[in-house]
């Protein structure tokens, strides 16, 4: 089977220079013509099974991506539809397009403009980012590099965090930032990301570091580096796909969180935008699913646009950070 | 999305159990006094907040209300929030066992008994006369706003259970509607008949969802045979024959196919198949017809439920209640603020019936109807079925809310055909024993 593959393949190489060439430089053919002609008919023959098998795969990836792209295009052109088309339907075309919906969610809620949502979410998630990359490379070196005592029982109880579903702390957290009067801002949100209590990127950085060549550092102190430059000037220049890792993770998971944003802030101008979208479907009262999607569609538009900036890193990152299984 | 729906029912199923603990240790609510409440200050500042779920345009029309309350107490700032249902009483959980609910809530009678039994609301007969006047309010009405004599919540607006029925789709198949008086098991005959005249329909058209999954139709069913669902100790007061005589009500219909089949339900789910227009009727809460009528877009007429052996009985039940917090350090400021909220006759004109029909008779002169409108068709019904409401609410058994949910799990499973009338029945008595919380 596989010398079968690989002849006709090679031979359209060949084929492909051989139609390079200017004509008349592959004179050496014209003294065996019928050789010549033979191998032409097997290159036909190879060039249309092989435009058979392209045809074939290029059919089945087209219907994979219809698939997997549909409900996406769905939510798109819903957003333009009326409410009363949405629900139970899966056509992506309406006589009745309009743009009414976005007019409807742009307008806000409750007298709160969607732009003081969005800001609220964005503020959360860049300061997130901002967070979890200050503290959680500082920890993994710490706990990569530096021999203090007690750090294998510190990481085991980090790694240990990890195991601890949220739900069994968000009573106990919640009753102790209401005793510190930060209900009702930023602070319950923000703190753990700048604390490095998010074990998971702890956890990724530490792995990355620890691939890292001992040598430099090494090199470094000889050259009489403390922690803190070595840290700045060898460490943090190499993590670069780690941190780009972090941050992308870091932005989508706290543009996305919505149970945070519901205990914490409880004015409607510190919303963030998952709580808004919640609100127009109501199932005690009537639901406006069109203005949902549309905002749903505006809610996506900046992590497209940060996926699609960092893509090249998400691939290089989770390649090289070296975690397994 | 998924998860985070799964997260928030974790944490309100954990915050329950902490509510639980708590009301160990406090022993239920203190009662107050009536009429011990201090007269409200109006020369201090004061801001009370207020919480409601709610779709966008709720929180518009309550704006507006707090703007008017805030104009007629100058020193009183009111801080509002607003969540979906779900995301509401997720919220609502956490911050009760952190003893640091909102100054005014608004509440449902499912969550009434969970919440006061638990030391959690503030008794309000100690602002009545006071800063609260509750004259305008039905006493029956009031009375389901109590628990043990403590006047935890007071309802804002009723509503009632009605028969919808989309009179376009029963021209086009020409069946006739029924008739007022009708039963139970009538009910049933003309579903059947709707599901087989619309049978060659494309979509097909069927006559009604299967009433019996939901829990309370069943209540209601148990009312009309002249039996008080949950006893005075907040107890269950049915057995398991009553509740497999209500289930097996529906079972020709499901074995026939006559009624609209749960996986394009779960399909639709928010919505259902009478919102598509493609079954012909559907039981439910009168104040839920503005939302039909915007989905489905069709000419819908209300009838009065079916009724059963002790001839057609309803109840009023508050649709929606204001309860104040026990923490609050503003008992008057919060009660004046209910007050507004329920007497107000401009706060009834902001809402009209989109809470359901105001509880107080100011409140329902002052409204803007207009004629033919979604709002008079439910003002009218609530008139005319005046008669029949001659029943109080029953006050739901604390861990309503969960035995409802089983309930509508295990009908669902039923009409997969994965259990049977009487499993279910026994599986729900099972999970119900466990769950409702007995003092």
């Amino acid at each position: 089977m596989s010398a079968h593959t690989s002849t006709p393949q090679t031979q359209s190489l060949s084929n492909q220079a051989a139609a390079a060439l200017p004509p008349g430089a592959g004179g050496a053919g014209g003294h065996d013509p019928n050789g010549e002609a033979a191998k032409a008919a097997r290159r036909g023959a190879a060039r249309r099974r092989k435009g058979l098998k392209a045809l074939g795969f290029h059919a089945v990836m087209l219907a994979a991506t219809v698939v997997v792209l549909y409900p996406g295009v769905w939510m798109l052109t819903s957003s333009f539809k009326p409410t009363n088309e949405i629900i139970g339907n899966i056509s992506l075309w309406s006589d009745n397009m309009s743009v009414d919906n976005f007019a409807t969610a742009l307008s806000g809620i409750g007298g709160v403009g969607f732009w003081t949502f969005f800001t609220n979410s964005m503020i959360l998630a860049i300061a997130s980012v901002v967070g979890v990359t200050l503290s959680a490379s500082v920890s993994a070196y710490a706990f990569a590099r530096i021999n203090f005592p007690g750090r294998g029982v510190f990481f085991a109880i980090m790694i240990g965090t990890l195991l601890l579903p949220f739900h069994v702390v968000i009573i106990p957290q919640y009753v102790m930032f209401n005793q510190f009067g930060m209900v009702n801002t930023f602070i319950p949100l923000l703190a753990p990301k700048f604390l490095a209590a998010e074990a998971f990127f702890v956890f990724l950085m530490v792995q990355f570091m620890r691939n890292l060549p001992r040598e430099l550092d090494e090199a470094a102190r000889i050259d009489g580096c403390g922690h803190t430059r070595i840290f700045a000037s060898i460490m943090l220049p190499l993590m670069r796909p780690a941190i780009i890792t972090s941050s992308i993770f870091a932005f989508i998971w706290s543009w996305n969180d919505f149970l945070g944003p519901l205990l914490y802030l409880k004015k409607p101008d510190l919303y963030s935008l998952p709580i808004a979208l919640r609100l127009y479907v109501d199932q005690t009262s009537v639901s406006d699913y069109g203005a949902q999607m549309a905002m749903a569609v505006l809610a996506l538009v900046p992590v497209m646009i940060f996926f699609i900036l960092f893509q090249r890193y998400i691939v290089d990152g989770v390649a090289t950070q070296g975690l397994k299984g | 999305m998924r998860i985070t729906r799964k997260a928030a029912g974790a944490v309100a199923a954990s915050a329950t159990i902490v509510l639980a603990l708590t009301a160990c240790g406090q022993g239920g609510g203190t009662t107050a006094e009536p009429g011990s409440g201090e007269e409200l200050s109006t020369d201090e500042d004061i801001t009370i907040s207020l919480a409601w779920w709610g779709e966008p345009d709720r929180a518009s029309m309550y704006e507006e209300a707090v703007d008017l309350f805030e104009s007629e107490h100058p020193n009183i700032t009111v801080q509002t929030q607003f969540q979906d249902w779900d995301a509401y009483w997720t919220a609502r959980a956490t911050e009760a066992a952190g003893g640091s609910l909102p100054d005014v809530i608004q509440m449902d009678l499912s969550y009434l008994r969970q919440y006061g039994a638990t030391g959690q609301l503030l008794d309000l007969e100690g602002q009545v006369g006071v800063n609260l006047d509750v004259e305008g309010v039905d006493d029956a009405l009031l009375e389901s706003g109590a628990i043990d004599g403590a006047q935890y919540g007071v309802p804002t607006s009723t509503n009632t259970l009605a028969t919808f029925y989309n009179a376009d789709l029963l021209t086009k198949v020409g069946v006739e509607p029924l008739a007022e008086g009708y039963t139970w098991e009538d009910y049933g005959a003309w579903i059947q008949e709707v599901s087989k005249a619309g049978a060659d329909m494309d979509p097909q058209l069927y006559g009604g969802a299967d009433f019996t999954g939901t829990f309370w139709f069943f209540l209601e069913w148990l009312i009309q045979q002249g039996v008080e669902p949950f006893a005075e100790d907040g107890t269950l007061n049915f057995d398991e024959a009553q509740l497999t005589e209500w289930l097996s009500m529906g079972q020709e219909l499901r074995d026939s196919g006559a009624i609209y089949p749960i996986k394009q339900t779960k399909q639709l789910d928010p919505l259902g198949g009478f919102h598509v227009n493609e079954s012909a009727s559907e039981v439910t809460w009168d104040n839920f017809l503005a939302g039909y009528v915007a989905e489905s877009g069709e000419d819908i007429q209300m009838l009065p439920i079916p009724s059963g052996e002790n001839g057609p009985q309803q109840f009023w039940k508050p649709s929606m209640l204001l309860s104040a917090s026990a923490s609050t350090s503003q008992p008057a400021a919060s009660a004046a603020l209910i007050d507004f909220l329920i007497n107000e006759p401009e706060v009834g004109k902001i809402f009209g019936t989109s809470k359901g029909v105001p509880a107080v008779q100011a409140q329902r002169d002052a409204m803007d109807v207009e004629p033919g409108s979604v709002d008079e068709q439910v003002v009218q019904y609530e008139e005319d079925v005046a008669d029949v409401v001659t029943e109080a609410a029953p006050v739901p058994v604390e861990g309503f809310g969960e035995i409802e949910a089983e309930f509508k799990r295990l009908g669902e499973e039923l009409q997969y055909g994965n259990v049977t009338v009487e499993e279910m029945a026994s599986q729900w008595f099972t999970f119900a024993n466990d769950t409702v919380v007995t003092e």
